[in-house]
């Protein structure tokens, strides 16, 4: 379980992204951020691996507090929790597994991966983690030789190394097209009912009734609404998104 | 219309009159305070120039463009402005005049005899020459002559060489006779002094003496002791042995490389490899400054930001400083030759290097630095997993291009001691061996155009 409370962060230029946001997340839930560009959705989701310090308030993950931890304490707690990000985040001149590798590196000793030497279990783990997603073939390409919906992908089978209870994903489908969206998401849908945890930032309000269990939405860093996908009503919208919004689909491929 | 009344009401004499006074107060006086500022700045620049130089001719420059103000003003003042082209023109002609001047540009100067007797000889390099065979023989020579002289006889395997007499005082006449010399071969006889300097002994002292053998290899010429031979002794009364040398060739067949192409070919490499070792050097230097230096990694707090502001200004100071500037400080420091070229090179292309390095790391891309740390990797594993990938191709590239450029001030760094092929073309320059000159510019370009390409080819492939 996941206890995020009373968190403000405050930036070196003074802009105030997060003001005393707090809520929970039970372990297995699909909990989608909602809200505008600027609203706070991404430092939120980095404050959680702490990638970005709160300026005050407490995380807790299974009562051990996150923003309390001592680096090597964080970096146990980092292995734990995934991340998938809108750029994708490559390693774009690196080979397809070498990225996969990577999110290995909290478990494995520092000297030999510096190196870039790896276990025959962990090569194994990656080329499994390739094939979930579907492109084992292009382990040795790479990176940037990938389209956007394929370095998604590696970015999915990069966090499923790190034996993740918890994925946090950045707007992962706001570079993507409509269908690619689709695609990722049912990845990551999928990882969520093999009992992952999934926290996950999104623009459009279809994929939101779509995949999500659970919704917050900030404005302006404030939490404005948390409940379940359905309640979002045409009201509540306005409230999120401003008067002026009005409903953009994803797309109308989904059944 | 208010404004029009209102510069109407300017008398153009008033408005003539301060400008004839102080050049520009009548346009101020006609509310064009920046007009007459311009002009004012602009006539005191030309008139100072002018005064600087002082030649009388060119104050019709500062003269013509106050007589323009004093014009310009009262027309201002009566409401009509006027070009500027006049004043200008006559400021880039005072400039334009007094400039060439200055610079003493006298193309009548140039003589084609003179450059006919340099560049003639630089259209045949000094590169190759035909293979032959030297066949040699030399005897001492008494002059002047002291009362008991050794014999001026010498043997050397099956030839031999006399000279009668055994001495002889400046301009008399000494009788050379040698055996076993190859049959029916050109010989060339040429005198040397002590210390080795080489003396004509034709008769106008200004051309190679050449005697052929006859069929059985003998040889007899009667040559004089040349009228310079003791140009250089300390003492014209002290008897010192000077030497009679005879020299044959034979042609072998083929070519070889003569001295001077080998010994471009030595400084050629030198060259390179003083480059390759300054910017491998340099390379090492520079890469952990270069962390330093980037102020996306720098800006953090305080004291790291008052790191990177030091290094910083450390690092456009050395580069401010050329690399021959360097090379002059390092010969006194290492002595001549290579490594002091090295060294200068070496500390130029650290500054060079750290600056470019420090501006590949200040773009990369932040997306993977976040990403692996989110992994839970530490901060080494991060900067190899992240950082590393995105900086080697560039840092390679811009080293291999940093090498290609110190190839260049390799040459010239040799100019002034610091080894290389530049160090040999100021020696054959001092010896005035044209033809050895226009080997090493050939040299030079070849091994620049050739490095360019290599550079250019494998750069391509990094990026």
């Amino acid at each position: 379980m996941l206890r995020v409370e009373h968190v403000s962060k405050t930036y070196p230029t003074g802009t105030q992204a997060l003001k005393d946001v707090s809520f929970e997340v039970q372990d297995g839930e699909f909990l989608v951020v909602i809200g505008l560009s600027g609203s706070g959705k991404s430092t939120l989701l980095r404050c959680i691996n702490r990638l970005i310090d709160p300026t005050e308030g407490k995380i807790y993950w299974n009562d051990i507090d996150i923003t309390a931890a001592s680096p090597s304490d964080l970096r146990l707690i980092r292995r734990h929790i995934g991340m998938v990000f809108q750029q994708f985040n490559l390693v774009k001149r690196s080979s397809v597994l070498t990225n996969v590798l990577s999110g290995r590196l909290g478990y494995v000793n520092s000297f030999t991966s510096l190196l870039n030497i790896w276990s025959e279990e962990d090569k194994q783990r990656a080329m499994k983690a390739l094939d979930r997603v579907g492109i084992a073939d292009k382990a040795s390409e790479r990176a940037d030789a990938l389209s956007g919906g394929q370095q998604q992908r590696v970015g999915i089978a990069r966090a499923l190394m790190q034996e993740p209870k918890v994925i946090l994903a950045d707007e992962p489908v706001a570079s993507l097209d409509p269908v690619l969206s689709h695609t990722i998401l049912q990845y990551l849908e999928q990882l969520n009912k093999e009992g992952i945890t999934v926290i996950c930032s999104l623009h459009f309000l279809d994929l939101v009734h779509r995949y999500a269990t659970r919704v917050i939405a900030l404005k302006d860093g404030i939490k404005v609404f948390e409940g379940l996908p359905q309640e979002i009503d045409r009201a509540k919208f306005k409230e999120i998104y401003g008067e002026e919004a009005q409903e953009v689909r994803a797309t109308s491929v989904e059944g | 219309m208010a404004e029009k009344a209102d510069k109407q009401e300017k008398s153009p004499f008033i408005a003539g009159l301060l400008s004839a006074v102080i050049p520009g107060l009548g346009q101020v006086y006609a509310r064009q305070a920046y007009r007459g500022a311009v002009i004012f700045i602009g006539t005191m620049l030309v008139l100072a120039m002018v005064i600087w130089y002082r030649h009388p001719a060119w104050y019709i420059a500062p003269l013509g463009i106050w007589l323009w103000n004093v014009v310009d003003a009262a027309s201002l003042a009566a409401g009509r402005k006027r070009s500027f082209l006049l004043p200008i023109l006559l400021g880039l002609l005072a400039a334009y005049g007094i400039g060439w001047q200055v610079s003493q540009i006298d193309f009548s100067k140039a003589s084609l005899s003179r450059a006919y007797l340099i560049v003639r000889p630089m259209f045949s390099p000094d590169f190759v020459e035909p293979r032959r065979e030297e066949n040699s023989i030399w005897v001492g020579v008494e002059v002047p002559c002291s009362p008991e002289p050794p014999q001026a006889y010498r043997e050397d395997g099956s030839k031999s060489l006399a000279v009668m007499p055994d001495c002889g005082g400046v301009h008399e006449t000494l009788i050379v006779t040698a055996t076993g010399l190859w049959p029916n071969t050109d010989t060339n006889v040429v005198w040397r002094t002590p210390i080795g300097d080489p003396k004509m002994v034709s008769e106008d002292e200004n051309s190679m003496l050449v005697v052929p053998s006859d069929e059985n290899g003998n040889m007899t010429v009667v040559i004089r002791v040349p009228t310079t031979a003791l140009v250089a002794a300390p003492d014209p009364t002290l008897p010192q042995q000077h030497r009679v040398y005879l020299y044959q060739y034979r042609s072998l067949g083929g070519i070889q490389l003569s001295y001077v192409g080998g010994e471009v070919l030595k400084g050629a490499a030198v060259t390179v490899a003083m480059a390759l070792m300054a910017t491998t050097l340099a390379m090492f230097v520079a890469v952990p400054i270069s962390f330093l230096a980037a102020h996306n990694l720098m800006s953090g707090n305080p004291f790291t930001l008052g790191i990177y502001f030091i290094v910083r200004t450390i690092l456009n100071i050395l580069r401010s400083i050329e690399a021959l500037i360097i090379a002059i400080i390092f010969v006194t420091i290492v002595g001549l030759g290579p490594f002091a070229g090295v060294m200068a090179l070496a500390i130029h292309s650290v500054a060079a290097l750290a600056k470019l390095y420090s501006e590949v790391i200040e773009g990369i891309d932040n997306g993977p630095i976040e990403a692996i740390y989110a992994t839970g990797a530490t901060w080494v594993q991060m900067v190899r997993f992240a950082v590393v990938p995105q900086i080697v191709p560039a840092f390679t590239s811009f080293t291999i291009y940093r090498w290609d450029i110190n190839v260049r001030s390799a040459t010239v760094i040799g100019l002034v001691g610091g080894g290389g092929i530049g160090f040999l073309l100021v020696e054959l320059i001092r010896v005035n061996d044209m033809r050895g000159v226009s080997t090493v510019f050939i040299a030079i370009a070849v091994i620049v155009i050739v490095l360019d390409f290599v550079s250019a080819k494998v750069r391509e492939r990094l990026i």
